[in-house]
């Protein structure tokens, strides 16, 4: 008996398992592909538009979500593709092989199904085989599938042949790394954590880089995002990009077989050690305990914001070099500044506001998991009422996405000081940061509203937060009437440093925070608990 | 002190359509251990958690500890302690962090007795709770309310995770806290487990008590099996009053008998000359049955399909 024995089985008993999981990812993706191309034609249907189009993706939000930029000087079907197409396919790609991956290796070991198996006539290593042929095959499906599509649209078929390979090994490389993260924790959720954190720290890597120069620097290569686009397809097509995955694969692969060697079933490399036997003085009321249970999420979100902040930041004199190049674009990406700079700032300050708004969002949100999972009926069958544990719960929220606004604020105004070697900057994006903090409340208090007064509204939230991150962050690509644009919650408040504090609008936000917050409240104390 | 620790009288719960509590009565008095019997789904868990002001009572009356579970809840809790069917824990929080800090929202634990039923239970404080089977958190929240210095402990099915020797410790715990005199309200399926510590039985079916009090009323109430070997022909049994299913088999007979009824049977029985006679009280699970004898033979009849519960 081999290592191996056994595999075949498993590959096909993992697809006949995932069969309608599979396929609806499949559908979803191709899907996605086939429906985006009629799209692009029918919007930039003239050179003009295609070229006014192009002239956006060439600013920071387009480098963000597009990449770097190959083709925007004759901005046809393949090039628009590229550009406006792949992020979010890698980024799909990416959360479907973690999530494949981990489900068929760490999470099986964790719920003693994989003991079942592996008692029989089984090799050790067949499961993890099992796991990344199939992650292959169904990324090297979409690919296939993707090429046949393009094709299918008349564009050149060498080329569609490097997209669609390029998407299908960027998803096994995911896949890859999403291996080598559950041989080295024990539970399946933090694996798949970690493998959202690294490839997240990968996707910067190329947003840095494309960003600091055009067609990327040395950071874009690290990020396996940008070896697809580096092909130059549809563009000027070279192959050897591609052989980066290949390479990448091979070690990741035999880095996953080599730890899986040296543990047991089950165990971690990293093993989870004994924690404390009693509770620490500091842990003995609710709010105790609310921010225990979210201070890894606050701090990951923070240090994020910070980082991104950071890196944003130093950008800051370069935007205006680029900006000034083609004041058009300037008025479009931020009407009301005087300066590009001030304008830029701004406009990332928003994604600042963004990340604290999902925060206080998600934050708020865990009262309900506390509830549905049982833990709010022990906690509150205890000396506690409900609206001090609601309260805490809001409180925690209301603090953490104050931190990482004012953390996001701090990164983005010390960096914009270095760069432009005025101190005064720390503060002034502090500012800018805090006078946009109301909105993130307004989040919570919502997110508190919906959870104490009517929970099956939810969705709601995510709804208003879904449609804010969109209409803010590609209104103007879109080209979206001024009245749908001032619907979203990143629009509510003047941004700072581009605009002038106004106190008014920010005194209603505050007095909306409170009142809803008061309503939830009432609302969660009047009302059954969810029984599970 | 009152002398009722739990008065429920008449309450409805609704949810949504469903009718989960239909007029319930349930009473336990201070200081005895009270048994709330009733299969999955019958309203056990509805009840307590209408006890602990969790759900609202849609009508009805609730008292616990001279108290309105829905109002004073907080001041309430201080005085109970509370072990849920299904104990979920903080994932990240290790057993004896959860204890602690249970006992804190509480309002205290006594630590000499955590370290004793840490022991006796023998349980790990130092693991993450995400690593505890069922059994293992069932633990940390008896553990957690055990060694509170609540007067009232309500548990709801607190064995169900438990392996037979921890199902004893946790016995002797429960009669322990009833010899410090504090009350118990303990939920269960387990039929053993309720006769071997319950004072008093409510037996709940559909939402609705059928019968309480106890043990020793509710036997009363029903039938003891007879079993004898007797000399003379057993057809003299038949027809005397309140002799049922009465079997033969050479010169045993067996037969039930309603417990009022039990002194003509044992004269006729005399009359038979009797060689050896054991007579057995009915159990608990008999009670049982009568009131859900119905829904098993419904079971039976459709094979194994859904239950009526």
């Amino acid at each position: 008996m081999s290592a191996f024995t056994g595999t075949g089985t498993l590959v096909r008993f993992v697809l006949r398992r995932d069969r309608i999981r599979l396929t609806v990812w499949v559908l979803a993706l191709v899907g996605t592909v086939v429906a985006t191309i009629p799209a692009l034609n029918d919007m930039f249907s003239t050179d003009a538009q295609r070229q006014a189009r192009a002239a956006l993706m060439d600013t920071p939000t387009g480098i963000v979500f597009g990449g770097p930029g190959y083709g925007l000087d004759d901005y046809q079907l393949g090039p628009m593709i590229v550009n406006e197409l792949t992020m979010s396919m890698l980024i799909a790609l990416a959360v479907m092989s973690i999530l494949h991956v981990v489900r068929h290796t760490r999470a099986e070991e964790e719920s003693g199904r994989a003991e079942l198996l592996r008692a029989n006539v089984l090799g050790a290593s067949a499961q993890m085989t099992a796991a990344l042929v199939t992650v292959s095959l169904v990324n090297l499906l979409i690919g296939g599938l993707t090429t046949l599509v393009l094709v299918g649209n008349g564009l050149d078929a060498a080329d569609s042949v490097a997209y669609g390979l390029g998407l299908a090994l960027a998803g096994v490389s995911f896949g890859a790394i999403a291996a080598v993260c559950a041989q080295i924790v024990e539970h399946g959720r933090s694996a798949a954590g970690l493998a959202f954190l690294s490839i997240g720290a990968l996707f910067m890597f190329r947003v840095v880089g494309d960003m600091a120069e055009d067609g990327g620097n040395a950071l874009s290569w690290l990020s396996p995002f940008a070896w697809g686009q580096q092909t130059r397809v549809f563009d000027d097509l070279r192959w050897w990009p591609l052989t980066l995955y290949a390479a990448l694969i091979v070690v990741l692969f035999a880095l996953t077989y080599a730890l899986a060697r040296r543990r047991d079933l089950g165990a971690g490399l990293v093993a989870s050690r004994p924690g404390p036997a009693g509770a620490g003085r500091l842990l003995g009321n609710t709010f105790a305990l609310h921010l225990h249970q979210q201070r890894g999420a606050v701090l990951a979100w923070t240090a994020a914001t910070f980082l991104f902040a950071l890196s944003f930041g130093s950008l800051a004199t370069e935007v205006e070099g680029m900006l000034e190049e083609n004041p058009d674009l300037m008025a479009m990406v931020s009407d009301a500044a005087e300066d590009a700079t001030e304008g830029f700032l701004g406009v990332m300050g928003g994604y600042v506001l963004m990340a604290a708004s999902a925060y206080a969002a998600v934050s708020v949100l865990r009262t309900r998991t506390e509830e549905t999972s049982g833990r709010a009926e022990l906690t509150l069958s205890t000396a506690v009422g409900r609206v001090r544990w609601f309260g805490n719960a809001l409180l925690v929220s209301v603090l953490s996405s104050a931190l990482i606004v004012v953390m996001g604020g701090l990164g983005m105004g010390l960096s914009a000081s270095a760069a432009l070697g005025d101190s005064s900057w720390t503060w002034t994006m502090i500012g800018a940061a805090l006078a946009q903090l109301p909105v993130a409340l307004l989040f919570a208090a919502l997110t508190a509203l919906l959870v104490g007064a009517a929970p099956r509204l939810i969705p709601l939230v995510w709804a208003w937060l879904g449609y804010s991150l969109l209409a803010s962050m590609f209104g103007d690509l879109l080209g979206l009437d001024e009245w749908l644009l001032n619907l979203s919650a990143f629009e509510l408040l003047p941004k700072l440093p581009s605009e002038e504090f106004d106190a008014v609008p920010v005194a209603i936000a505050l007095g909306a925070v409170l009142a809803v917050s008061a309503v939830a409240l009432a609302g969660f104390r009047r009302r059954d608990l969810a029984t599970v | 002190m009152p002398s009722t620790a739990i008065e429920v009288r008449g309450v409805d719960k609704y949810f949504g359509r469903f009718q989960a509590l239909d007029k319930l009565d349930l009473t336990v008095h201070t200081g005895e251990v009270a048994g709330f019997l009733g299969p999955n789904g019958s309203g056990k868990s509805t009840t307590i958690r209408v006890l602990l002001g969790l759900l609202r009572a849609d009508a009805g009356s609730v008292g616990l500890l001279g108290g309105d579970p829905w109002r004073d809840a907080v001041t309430l809790h201080r005085r109970l302690a509370y072990v849920p069917g299904d104990v979920t824990l903080w994932p990240n929080l290790t057993g004896g962090q959860a204890i602690d800090l249970l006992g804190r929202l509480r309002g205290g634990l006594d630590p000499a007795r955590k370290k004793d039923l840490l022991a006796r239970f023998e349980l790990d404080p130092t693991k993450k709770a995400r690593t505890y089977s069922k059994g293992n958190r069932q633990k940390v929240a008896l553990v957690a309310a055990l060694s509170s210095e609540a007067e009232l402990l309500i548990l709801d099915e607190p064995t169900s995770g438990l392996d037979p020797l921890m199902e004893s410790v946790f016995t002797e715990c429960v009669l322990e806290a009833k010899a410090q005199g504090r009350t118990v309200l303990l939920s269960s399926h387990i039929l053993s487990e309720v006769e071997k510590l319950c004072d008093t039985v409510t037996i709940i079916r559909k939402g609705r008590s059928v019968e309480s009090g106890t043990l020793d009323d509710l036997r009363h109430l029903t039938r003891s099996t007879v079993r004898a070997t007797i000399d003379g022909d057993a057809g003299a049994l038949e027809g005397v009053e309140g002799v049922h299913n009465l079997r033969t088999d050479g010169d045993t007979v067996t037969f039930d008998v309603d417990n009022i009824h039990m002194d003509a049977a044992m004269r006729t029985l005399t009359g038979l000359g009797i060689r050896s006679l054991v007579s057995n009280p009915p159990s608990l699970e008999e009670l049982f049955m009568r009131h859900y004898g119905d829904e098993l033979a419904a079971l039976n009849g459709h094979g194994n399909g859904s239950t009526a519960a």
